[in-house]
């Protein structure tokens, strides 16, 4: 009983590094998204736009790079499976956008971060309920 | 694929977590594997297989075989 609450604890603590190091790279997309926003920008703002996008993407490739060293087999596994739904799903999503962008419907550049930010949620969303099932 | 993980852990009196301890893996997958919803890969079936000091055979159990006969 005692280990298996040792067992949660690390658990616990794993999920909350995940947490530490994604968060400050959330923020960082957000500070992206914000300085991407404007659509009449100067030279100096599109370089910090582009600087920041850079940024996070290495921040982000960085965080999973560490994510996936630290797990085991079988959640390194529930992880890719997640990924390759939220993969499906934006790629269905996009083609949906750009079938309603032609027709006029929506702008694909306006629906395109949030479909990508779906994507993220859906991927998240998933593992957690399938590492929180399988306890 | 079956296994006899549970009996095997029950019969030392260990739980999920002084497996997932010994084998350096996650509880969470030691539960997958003893409910049979994972099947491990070889590295990890050759140190589980260690830990509890049996070959592969005798804890892994492919699913056409007859568990009497085994």
């Amino acid at each position: 009983m005692e280990k298996q609450a040792q067992g949660d604890q690390v658990a616990r603590a794993a999920r909350r590094a995940v947490l530490v190091d994604g968060l400050p790279v959330v923020v960082l997309g957000w500070v992206a998204l914000a300085l991407g926003s404007d659509p009449e920008q100067s030279a100096a703002q599109q370089a910090w736009w582009i600087a920041a996008t850079c940024v996070f993407a290495l921040a982000m490739a960085w965080v999973l790079v560490r994510a996936f060293r630290r797990a085991d087999e079988y959640l390194r596994k529930i992880q890719l499976e997640s990924m390759a739904v939220a993969f499906a799903s934006v790629l269905v999503a996009l083609q949906v956008a750009a079938v309603l962008d032609s027709a006029g419907v929506v702008e694909l550049h306006q629906v395109t971060q949030p479909i990508l930010i779906g994507g993220m949620a859906i991927w998240h969303v998933t593992a957690d309920l399938r590492t929180r099932f399988n306890r | 694929m079956r296994n006899r993980l549970r009996e095997l852990r029950a019969a030392r009196r260990w739980s999920q977590a002084d497996l997932a301890d010994r084998c350096g893996v996650s509880r969470q997958a030691i539960n997958a594997i003893e409910t049979e919803r994972y099947d491990p890969s070889l590295p990890l079936a050759f140190t589980i297989a260690d830990v509890f000091g049996r070959t592969i055979e005798e804890i892994f159990l492919p699913d056409r075989a007859d568990p009497g006969q085994s």
